[in-house]
């Protein structure tokens, strides 16, 4: 159905990647799925998304390079970052300072819930 | 007389000699009276010499002495008879007593002559005077040099012992100093003298005997550190054996001297836990990391699950599916606990037999998984033959956690300046002709300058920014490797593409593992 809401979730591990997959599609939303940021923005560049959920490390093309090419593309696609990784913060981080918004961070382990919760208020707040 | 045969010994027709004086007093007085004094004279020496020989039975050719004595005394007695014959004629006697004097002279002077060279060999009272003053300067020496060892021997810190190897194969302590009867509590008027099996409880004996037969065989000095619960209780040696020969150079004695490293030992495992802690700080980060994916996935499925339940839409085959996931995830963060927990926890007091391999895999499969997100390939060709090593081998697996480490760091820094790297390279390599283990670490992250590469095992020593390392890791693995009897070296590597990297190879002697190893393996 080309009316429900299409979110890129670019995660490597297989897992966790099809059960926000179910999570998101029975709450009514179009799911691609890529196990890597040059895979997101292949799939990217064939079928726009509404919003990409990311995670921050993964083989070839890392969570940064994903977004930093995102940005190159459309300037307010909204990002949802997902981390376990703790020293992913620092003051001049392009990821924390604000410089890549509409972003958001989650922290692993995460709740299907607070990424809904985040992800309609990120596309009502963006609609 | 003429026609008869002639009697020498009837002097019926002889005259005395006194005639041919014609008997006049003055010149029979004179005759007399010298010929009798010669001839006391004569017969006192021949006395002297033979109360000298008598007396100094160590003097050499004492039997020419006798000759002389012989020869004067018959002499002597030729002037008796000079005065003798003044009265009466008995001159065939004293021409029998003259021939007899003659033939004693004619052998006094031919062993005279004949013993001249060896007389001439006899050292003189001035040279055996010269030599005998000789003597007594050596004497001295020998006495202060002799003091002088005694007092180091009994004023040295340090501890050492004399053990006498005696023809049987025995040992027996000679002596102990008392460096070494403060040190080891050991009583040297109970041990000193004795055999090792008398002086020393059987399983200490045992142990020492073992080492000295060692020494023996190789028939030069060696080093060893060995435990031992002494009177003064449980301490840590290092100890050197030097064998010492005799004229025939057949070893009859071992030089022992041994340093209480009980005390370093001990900082020593305080450094090396310090240190393990601090890898396990770097590696803190990654941890968290690794153990944030699969409690992600359970919290993802978890949830997932529950919306599923409230909506209605729950079967059991899906209860089952993600149970079982769940189950599977926290078995795979356990492995990452234990495996942390394993790593930080002290090693026991003692080195067991184990096989290296074991130890690269676990710290190859430690980080593979994290330096992946990093970019960064860590390939393992491990050789699969078997082969044991003595050691600790959590310790051995920290070195190469630590090597792995600092290849990474090496690589993150190419890689932030742009460049395509990201290539470690873990080898492992059983040499079977000189029975070693080798290890190598390989990476492409630029190399280390050559101006410092010897350096890089210095303790403090690092290229890192300040406050990214302690510069205490590369010492500590070449302590870690050293107490192996192993050795860890450094060099540059020109991958031929473009790369250039270090290499680190640690080489570890293989052992035969005893049975009583093999049993504690399996406990």
């Amino acid at each position: 159905m080309s009316d429900r809401r299409h979110v890129l979730v670019a995660e490597d591990e297989a897992l966790a990647a099809i059960a926000i997959e179910d999570f998101l599609s029975r709450k009514g939303y179009r799911v691609t799925l890529a196990g890597d940021g040059q895979e997101a923005v292949e799939r990217l560049r064939d079928d726009p998304a509404d919003i990409v959920i990311t995670d921050l490390r993964m083989p070839r093309l890392d969570g940064r390079g994903l977004i930093r090419e995102l940005r190159g593309m459309s300037p307010t696609l909204p990002v949802i970052v997902m981390t376990g990784y703790l020293t992913a913060e620092s003051a001049d981080d392009a990821l924390t300072n604000g410089a890549w918004r509409p972003l958001e961070i989650l922290r692993k382990p995460v709740s299907p819930q607070a990424i809904l919760d985040t992800l309609e208020r990120m596309l009502n707040g963006a609609a | 007389m003429p026609g008869g045969p002639v009697n020498i010994f009837d002097t019926s027709h002889f005259l005395p000699h006194g005639i041919c004086l014609l008997w006049q007093p003055e010149l029979l007085a004179l005759h007399v009276s010298s010929d009798v004094l010669t001839g006391l004279a004569y017969y006192s020496i021949p006395l002297a010499l033979v109360y000298f020989v008598w007396k100094r039975r160590d003097v050499a050719f004492s039997w020419v002495f006798w000759l002389f004595a012989a020869f004067i005394l018959a002499c002597g007695t030729t002037h008796f008879f000079g005065v003798w014959t003044l009265w009466n004629p008995d001159y065939g006697l004293q021409g029998i007593v003259k021939a007899a004097t003659a033939a004693v002279s004619v052998l006094t002077a031919v062993a005279l002559w004949l013993l001249m060279p060896r007389a001439l060999a006899l050292p003189s009272p001035t040279q055996l005077r010269i030599a005998n003053q000789a003597l007594h300067r050596e004497i001295e020496e020998r006495r202060q040099a002799e003091a002088r060892y005694a007092s180091f021997f009994n004023n040295l810190a340090e501890s050492l012992f004399v053990v006498i190897v005696r023809s049987d194969g025995a040992f027996v302590i000679d002596t102990i100093n008392p460096a070494h009867a403060r040190a080891t509590g050991l009583d040297p008027a109970q041990i000193c003298g004795r055999p090792v099996d008398e002086a020393l409880p059987p399983d200490i004996a045992a142990h020492v005997k073992a080492r000295y037969t060692e020494c023996v065989a190789a028939g030069r000095p060696i080093d060893y550190e060995e435990t031992l619960d002494l009177p003064n209780g449980r301490r840590t040696w290092h100890t050197v054996l030097v064998p010492m020969r005799d004229a025939h150079g057949h070893i009859v004695q071992l030089l022992g001297s041994a340093r209480d490293i009980t005390e370093r030992k001990a900082l020593q495992e305080e450094l090396v836990q310090a240190s393990k802690l601090a890898t396990l700080g770097t590696l803190a980060a990654g941890m968290a990391h690794e153990m944030s994916q699969p409690l992600n996935i359970i919290r993802i499925w978890a949830e997932n699950a529950l919306s599923r339940l409230r909506d209605g839409d729950l079967d059991p085959g899906r209860i089952d599916k993600v149970l079982t996931l769940i189950g599977e995830q926290t078995d795979r963060m356990g492995k990452i606990i234990d495996h942390m927990r394993t790593f930080s926890r002290r090693d026991g007091g003692g080195t067991q037999v184990f096989a290296p391999v074991e130890s690269v895999r676990s710290a190859v499969e430690l980080v593979q998984n994290q330096y992946a997100l990093d970019g960064i390939t860590v390939n393992a060709e491990l050789d699969e033959k078997t082969c044991m090593v003595r050691g600790r081998p959590f310790q051995l697996e920290q070195v190469v956690l630590n090597l792995l480490s600092n290849a990474r760091d090496a690589i993150l820094d190419r890689q932030e300046a742009g460049e395509r790297v990201g290539r470690i390279q873990v080898g492992f390599l059983v040499n079977g002709e000189r029975q070693t283990a080798c290890i190598a670490v390989t990476d492409d992250g630029g190399g280390i300058d050559e101006a410092v590469l010897s350096r890089v095992f210095d303790p403090f020593f690092t290229t890192k920014e300040v406050g990214k390392g302690s510069g205490l890791g590369l010492s500590i693995g070449y302590g870690i490797v050293e107490a192996m009897r192993g050795r860890i070296e450094a060099a540059n590597i020109d991958h031929g593409d473009g790369r250039r990297g270090v290499r680190f190879t640690i080489t570890l002697p293989v052992t035969r593992p005893s049975l009583r190893d093999v049993e504690m393996a399996h406990v």
